[in-house]
């Protein structure tokens, strides 16, 4: 008998509000004919899964959101199939090592006295590139090779200053991204929701500790500390991406889970629980998480926003030891000073920082689209 | 409590009108289609009487009250009717001549009086803020502080109040502020929309008690806007009762108490408990309030009706006259029987 | 008020003590010394003067003796030199960039915080009229922009195309060849003014508040602001040393205004949608009916009561935007080449100056610490539930 009420209780806690009583009994009862409480679990975890997918849907920014995510996995699983279908040869597309070994050609006639800097280099300057034959006199006709050279049907994006495919380094690079991304994020939302269910759950010192610990994180420049710890360690793309976790998991989430648990935790199921003889442990683990993922999961969607401006700034400041990614493509065209000239190397200037921006941005919005979905509070009003 | 008031029915119908509303509709306009919240309701409120509307929620008394203030929300469209206060038209005002008004003719006592003060200001700043509008020549600061605590000792709190913010006064204390800035203008009318609803049943007496109290003083005239038939009962002179955006009974308190002659009116005051009177069976009210984006034909309230006939559902029946100012919209009023609940 | 202001004030002084703890251990867990760093490579240095120099830097102490001396230094203002501009001390190189980050921060956070709280308030007034989704998009990609990368769009579009203003840096030493001033006089002159008529003038506003009848208040707050901003133009058209120093003080004031306008524009979206979003809820509350019933016009119902009201939530999410303005403000300095705190950072950071990096990375913590403490105060001030609880 208590055993079934403690299972009503439990299966009204899922349903968040989502689903009426009288299915959740209906539900209940199914339960005991199954006698399978995950079964239950997972039937009520569908519907309020389909039901969010409805009310999240009917949102046109968090569908514009989904349809940049989705644009640039595809970009981020095409290498793949274009190496393996021979499409592209590692040789001259490999994002790193590749060079183009034809690449377009400019002719220009050696002088001493530049009249028309479109056709004509000066002799001093033949001298001292060392893509030119040393041998050659002012009056001789050189040929240039062009890098970065503009796009063709072979580089669709061109070349960068040293002869490397762009395209490959952006479609490298949204791999970058959503591997950072992703990593940050299942970091930080594992640790936030740990902490903030037993800060939540237990308090006194604990929550005490834990608080004063976040309020630290998130005064202190998240930008400053990883500038420090990247000149001192030898920093790679997923140590990154576990710092990002473990400064926003033990900050500012963290905060923001904990009152979602101390929500949760004034709930009668958990007294239900408690008095049915719950361990501690086993309250947080089936109780008081199950009700706090949805929100970790918005959260972990502005994590991976703030995960991908924070790598692509480390790179372009040349911080980070990454093999490709956006922010070291900007980082090499801006050190090569070739983007102050602007729209001449537009394609330079433009793939990397547009796609950093919107990855970033397609996150964002799809966070605040599930905000709404999450707070019924936000909903059209 | 729930006694009416024997007083006051009769002396109020020799005054002085000072309030027509003359065949008002309104519709506010949604997705869905166009919700017809206040539909023909006719109702004259004299000089210092006390005036109720009574009716479930969503059967627009509130859409009403707004409306004599014409402070509906963006959507809402008066399609016809006027509403007179002295016999101006306040609906053929232009917005800033109707701003003007606000406040010096009709204030308001809001409900839940616990958002009606902002709260970053002091309460005697928002108050003086309404006297800078309406006050020809403007207040001094001195004279104006002296109107407030004037105000406030007439309703009952200690005049240094109104240096403090909304969030240190009590429930029933910020409501009686709220009737203090009500009067703040020496308007002619106040629309008390749910005065008490959110305070506790002895604070709603008191702020009850003081509304009367002031309203003798000063020789207010209010409309009260309730669903709690006991508050209307124990305030008002004369009362109507909504249903559905139609005003279906409208007349002295007295008559509708002692002999309520539309079938809802009816089974509203069965379904109501009484303390002091003899114990009674309640009749609950079968059914639910009928969708305003398409109202039922004829009588809107003949799907619920016990009395209904064809006829009730073809044709809507018009306010009649049935003796002493007391109005009812039904075919078969006749039919309802005596009713003995709460007077006795 | 006053015991809210030492609670916070307490509060501030342990979280910073945790915040110099944390960096000490940050470095002390080093890979290797610094001292191996430098001569373990080099194999000419022979293992005994290592030990020397691992005596002089006090590297070979306990680790607790090694902590409370890093304290003591930390708080006489000792950080040794800097390895780059050696002999210079680094707390000399940090009074140097100190002043040049706060102005911009602070002519940045003010910009960007009244303009994106105006633009919220208009926005969230016209509620429902069209191009609503896109200036929700326009507003979120402002702010999820890759900063620096906006950044050198800015400097390209404002200084390489356009020709209108500087392509970044402090200065422009043609100008001050034989300028009669170093530079940094120049600018702390030009803090210091600026500070001193902005807190003049803001104690003309406090003390007009005590006057009680309206006419007078109003005019002793506007004839004593204008008397401020009059005696400061005053002092640099007509003053001795400030009519000689005007084009100088011109000149870095011309080159502010890129790095600030780019600053404002980038966290400019965030408040805006934040206001937006906090008005809409605050117009749905019964006290706007009630002023609007109260006959004010409307845009006293926007500007006194809807506004001012929603500026509450605003200013809350200023406190945890003082950290990234900060972040946003190291990017900008780098880009910029503006010789602010940031950019000591990056620099150092990169140039491997440990002494500077460390000392760079606490004061930056500590203005973090700072601008926190200062919202935490002017939210303490906007909202009078804090300010009275506070009294009892």
């Amino acid at each position: 008998m208590t055993d079934t009420s403690e299972r009503t209780d439990q299966l009204e806690g899922q349903t968040l509000a989502e689903i009426g009583a009288d299915e959740s009994i209906e539900l209940a009862e199914q339960a005991q004919r199954r006698q399978s409480l995950w079964a239950i679990r997972w039937i009520l975890f569908r519907r309020s899964l389909r039901h969010n997918w409805a009310l999240f849907w009917e949102n046109r920014i968090g569908r514009f959101g989904l349809g940049i995510i989705a644009f640039f996995a595809v970009l981020a699983v095409m290498p793949t199939i274009f190496f393996a279908t021979g499409y592209w040869n590692p040789a001259i597309y490999d994002p790193v090592t590749g060079l183009e070994p034809n690449p377009p050609v400019q002719r220009f006639t050696v002088v001493n006295e530049i009249t028309d800097p479109a056709t004509q280099i000066d002799f001093t300057r033949v001298l001292l590139d060392n893509r030119i034959p040393n041998d050659v006199l002012p009056g001789d006709v050189v040929e240039i090779p062009l890098q970065p050279a503009p796009p063709d049907s072979r580089h669709w994006l061109g070349t960068d200053p040293l002869g490397r495919d762009v395209m490959s380094q952006l479609m490298h690079g949204a791999r970058a991204a959503f591997f950072l991304g992703m990593l940050a994020a299942v970091v930080t939302v594992v640790i936030a929701t740990i902490v903030g269910s037993v800060s939540a759950y237990f308090g006194g010192a604990i929550d005490a500790f834990f608080m004063r610990l976040a309020d630290l994180l998130i005064m202190i420049p998240a930008l400053a500390v990883l500038i420090v710890i990247g000149a001192i360690f030898e920093f790679q793309l997923w140590h990154l991406a576990v710092v990002i976790g473990i400064l926003s998991g033990f900050g500012g989430t963290a905060i923001v889970l904990k009152s979602q648990a101390l929500a949760v935790k004034v709930k009668p199921y958990i007294d239900a629980a408690r008095v049915a003889g719950g361990s501690n442990t086993h309250i947080i683990v089936s109780h008081v998480i199950p009700n706090v993922m949805p929100l970790s999961f918005l959260y972990m969607m502005f994590t991976v926003t703030g995960a991908i401006q924070s790598e692509a700034t480390l790179s372009f400041l040349g911080l980070l030891n990454v093999r490709t990614s956006w922010g070291l493509m900007l980082q090499l065209a801006n050190n090569q000073g070739y983007l102050l000239q602007g729209l001449q190397y537009w394609w330079l200037l433009f793939p990397a920082g547009v796609a950093v921006t919107l990855l970033a941005m397609a996150f964002f919005l799809v966070g605040r689209a599930m905000d709404e979905v999450v707070n019924p509070r936000l909903r059209k009003r | 409590m729930t006694q009416p008031r024997p007083s006051g029915g009769a002396a109020a119908v020799t005054r002085r009108p000072l309030l027509e509303v003359d065949h008002l509709v309104m519709h506010y306009r949604t997705k869905a289609g166009e919700v017809s919240a206040v539909d023909d309701v006719t109702f004259t409120l004299h000089e210092g009487e006390a005036l109720g509307l009574v009716g479930e929620s969503g059967c627009g008394k509130t859409s009403v009250a707004m409306s004599l203030l014409r402070l509906l929300p963006d959507n809402a469209e008066y399609k016809s009717g006027e509403i007179r206060l002295e016999g101006v038209d306040l609906l053929s005002l232009s917005e800033e001549q109707m701003r003007r008004r606000r406040w010096s003719d009709i204030s308001m006592v809001f409900q839940g009086a616990m958002n009606a003060w902002n709260p970053v200001y002091k309460v005697g700043d928002q108050i003086k803020e309404a006297m800078d509008m309406h006050f020809e020549p403007r207040l001094s600061d001195d004279e104006a502080d002296e109107r407030i605590a004037q105000l406030f000792r007439l309703v009952g709190l200690p005049p240094e109040m109104a240096g403090r913010y909304p969030h240190e006064f009590s429930g029933g204390m910020r409501q009686r502020a709220v009737i203090a800035m009500a009067l703040a203008c020496d308007p002619k009318i106040i629309i008390a929309d749910e005065p008490t609803t959110a305070l506790d049943v002895i604070v709603q007496d008191q702020i009850l008690e003081e509304l009367k109290k002031i309203q003798r003083e000063l020789g207010m005239s209010i409309i009260y806007i309730s669903h709690d038939i006991a508050v209307i009962a124990e305030v008002t002179d004369t009362m109507g009762v909504m249903y559905a955006g139609k005003l279906v009974e409208f007349g002295p308190t007295v008559d509708i108490f002692g002999n309520p002659k539309h079938p809802y009116t009816y089974l509203l005051l069965s379904s109501t408990p009484s303390v002091t009177g003899p114990r009674r069976r309640l009749a609950p009210l079968e059914g639910e309030p009928p969708n305003l984006l398409n109202p039922p034909s004829g009588c809107r309230f003949h799907p619920r009706c016990p009395f209904a006939t064809e006829r009730c559902a073809v044709a809507e029946p018009p306010p009649e006259d049935i003796g002493g100012g007391h109005l009812v919209a039904c075919y078969h009023w006749e039919q309802v029987p005596e009713f003995g609940g709460l007077t006795r | 008020m006053t015991r809210y202001v030492a609670r916070r004030l307490v509060q501030m002084a342990f979280l910073f003590l945790v915040f110099l703890t944390a960096t000490w251990f940050l470095l002390y867990a080093l890979p290797g010394d610094i001292v191996a760093q430098k001569y373990a490579t080099n194999p000419n240095i022979p293992p005994e003067a290592r030990r020397l120099a691992m005596e002089r830097l006090g590297l070979d102490k306990p680790m607790l003796v090694q902590f409370r001396d890093y304290m003591v230094n930390f708080f006489t203002l000792d950080f040794g030199y800097s390895f780059n501009q050696y002999p210079r001390p680094v707390v000399d190189i940090i009074k140097e960039r100190l002043p040049r980050t706060i102005v911009l921060f602070l002519t940045a956070v003010i910009t960007y915080y009244w303009a994106g709280f105006a633009a919220g308030k208009y926005l969230a007034w016209r509620r429902g009229k069209r191009g609503e989704m896109a200036i929700t998009v326009g507003g979120v990609a402002l702010y999820t922009v890759f900063y620096p990368w906006f950044a050198l769009i800015m400097l390209w579009l404002f200084a390489s195309q356009l020709k209108l203003l500087p392509l970044g840096k402090f200065l422009d030493p043609d100008k001050w060849r034989n300028a009669p001033y170093p530079a940094n006089d120049v600018f702390l002159r030009m803090f210091w003014l600026t500070l001193i008529t902005s807190v003049v003038v803001f104690g003309i506003h406090l003390l007009a508040r005590r006057i009680k009848d309206r006419t007078p208040r109003r005019l002793v707050a506007w004839a004593g602001t204008v008397a401020a901003v009059v005696a400061f133009l005053g002092y640099w058209w007509v003053g001795r040393e400030g009519a000689v120093m005007r084009p100088y003080a011109a000149d870095i004031a011309y080159h502010l205004i890129l790095p600030v306008l780019t600053l404002t524009l980038v966290n400019f979206a965030g408040i805006m949608l934040l206001t937006r979003t906090s008005m809409l809820e605050t117009m749905r509350e019964d006290f706007i009916l009630t002023a609007r019933a109260k006959g004010l016009p409307e845009h006293m119902v926007r500007d006194r009561h809807a506004a001012r009201t929603a500026l509450l939530p605003v200013t809350t999410s200023l406190v945890l935007a003082v950290a990234t303005v900060i972040d946003g403000g190291i990017i900008t300095e780098t880009v910029f080449s503006w010789p602010g705190m940031g950019e000591v950072l990056v620099s150092s950071v990169t140039l491997g100056d440990i002494p500077l990096a460390i000392a760079s990375f606490s004061f930056i913590g500590v203005m973090a610490l700072v601008g926190h403490f200062l919202v935490d105060l002017l939210y303490g001030i906007l909202d009078p539930r804090i300010r009275v609880t506070a009294h009892g």
